[in-house]
């Protein structure tokens, strides 16, 4: 176990798969065929995000230690984009928003924080939620029709989140850190960018 | 007569069509693999419905979400609203709350969320007991309310709960939750494991206004035969069970007694009988 210096401040991990992702692929497959609002999808990928936050070393050491554990990710299968400040982009494409679901109550990782905890002596919070990245076709307006894809009402209107036991955010423009707790009005885009 | 013809729908990813399609055949109904290949206008032909457990569409996105979209499920419905009887159980159950069918109204009403247990999380499978409560709902009318039934879950999402406080509860008392979590004794289960997945007002099934689409999460197609009963079920099925399993010692058929789970499928064969 080894200590090492840290600071306290939050990090976010984006995970994304290296092949096509066929959640992805199914998710946005039904979209297009069976919601009225989603005819203009033309992709939408995913993402595993999870948030650190606690005293966490030097980005190197962070990466290093998520590149070791399957509690994070698997680097053979995996591809890991670490986000220290809100400057730091996440993997978005051009045209990309963000729509982040996580379970309500439910986003804590405690096995992560214990292996965490185990390799570095320190404790941390770790939570996780899915990031799907949906790019519409120009000419619609991708943000009526994103709050429509997001949030499911009925059979035809909505997929990514139930709100009666998930909740959900949406970046349009910059994407928060942290964003699955979000502090209100610590950040300029929790209050420009962000649903 | 002719046995009723009752669509057990396959998704890909569903798994417990064939005991389903033997659930419905031991209550003296004629059940059918359905499967999504084929023509939604096609279930005009049948006289109820099941929606089998497993994990359709690999849970892609959540559990029941994507199969809970395909135009079989808008087919269904409309056949549901002529009130034809409708079960889902476990994931079928996860499909028919996707999709709006329990607890009715149109719309998605609620969840079926990630368990919520003490000291453990994921996928849990145990034998628990159910109680039955008074309902209009079809399948379980053969069963006085306050009867206990032993079943066995086995899901990682079972959950029910609502963004709106106090809606399960509601429906529970409005008589749209037939199944509840209970102790041996036939108390309301107050916690793990009694109660194996948090779910809200210990509530193990809803179903509509009317009675007749039901979501369980227990899996009464396991629980046919007492025989398959388990060692730690007590009480008097427990005392069934041992009975059964001293008479097939003794050369019997004891191992063919109908089971608990039976009841919910000769429920259904009673209401197509008389409607």
């Amino acid at each position: 176990m080894a200590r090492m210096r840290a600071a306290a401040r939050r990090v976010q991990a984006w995970i994304e798969l290296r092949s096509e992702d066929p959640e992805a692929t199914s998710a946005l497959a039904v979209a297009v065929a069976r919601l009225v609002t989603a005819r203009g999808l033309e992709s939408l990928r995913r993402f595993r995000v999870f948030e650190l936050a606690g005293a966490l070393p030097a980005r190197a050491t962070i990466e290093d230690l998520l590149h070791r554990s399957t509690q994070f990710y698997n680097p053979h299968k995996e591809r890991c984009t670490l986000r220290l400040r809100i400057e730091d982009l996440p993997p978005l494409a051009k045209g990309e928003s963000a729509v982040l679901v996580w379970d309500r109550g439910g986003e804590r990782r405690p096995a992560a924080e214990r292996w965490w905890l185990h390799e570095t002596g320190r404790k941390i919070e770790v939570r996780e939620g899915v990031a799907w990245a949906p790019r519409f076709a120009g000419g619609s307006d991708p943000a009526d029709a994103i709050r429509e894809l997001a949030v499911v009402r009925d059979r035809r209107h909505g997929l990514l989140c139930n709100p009666h036991a998930q909740e959900s955010r949406i970046a349009f423009g910059e994407v928060p850190l942290p964003w699955i707790v979000a502090e209100r009005a610590s950040s300029p885009a929790a209050e420009g960018g962000e649903e | 007569m002719s046995a009723a013809r009752v669509a057990v729908l396959q998704f890909p990813g569903v798994n417990c069509e064939a005991e389903s399609v033997r659930a419905l055949a031991r209550a003296g109904l004629d059940g059918e693999v359905f499967r999504w290949t084929r023509r939604p206008d096609e279930l005009r032909d049948y006289a109820a419905y099941v929606l089998p457990g497993g994990f359709s569409y690999q849970d892609r996105v959540r559990a029941g979400a994507l199969a809970a979209k395909d135009p079989l499920l808008e087919a269904l419905a409309g056949e549901a609203e002529r009130g034809k009887p409708v079960l889902g159980i476990c994931n079928g159950a996860q499909v028919l709350v996707e999709a709006g069918l329990v607890p009715g109204g149109g719309g998605v009403d609620l969840a079926l969320a990630r368990n919520r247990m003490t000291a453990r999380g994921g996928y849990f499978a145990r034998w628990i007991v159910v109680r039955i409560e008074a309902s209009s709902c079809v399948f379980t009318r053969t069963l006085e309310p306050g009867t206990t039934l032993p079943l066995p879950v086995a899901h990682g999402e079972g959950r029910f709960t609502s963004r709106e406080g106090g809606r399960v509860l509601a429906l529970a008392r409005a008589g749209q939750a037939p199944l509840r979590y209970a102790t041996t004794r036939g108390t309301l289960a107050r916690g793990f494991p009694e109660n194996p997945n948090g779910s809200e007002a210990a509530v193990a099934a809803v179903c509509n206004a009317r009675g007749n689409v039901l979501a369980m999460m227990p899996h009464p197609e396991r629980a046919l035969d007492v025989a398959a009963l388990a060692r730690t079920v007590g009480g008097v099925w427990g005392e069934r069970r041992a009975r059964a399993a001293e008479s097939a010692r003794a050369g019997g058929n004891g191992d063919g007694a109908a089971g608990p789970g039976l009841a919910v499928f000769l429920g259904l064969r009673r209401h197509l009988e008389e409607a």
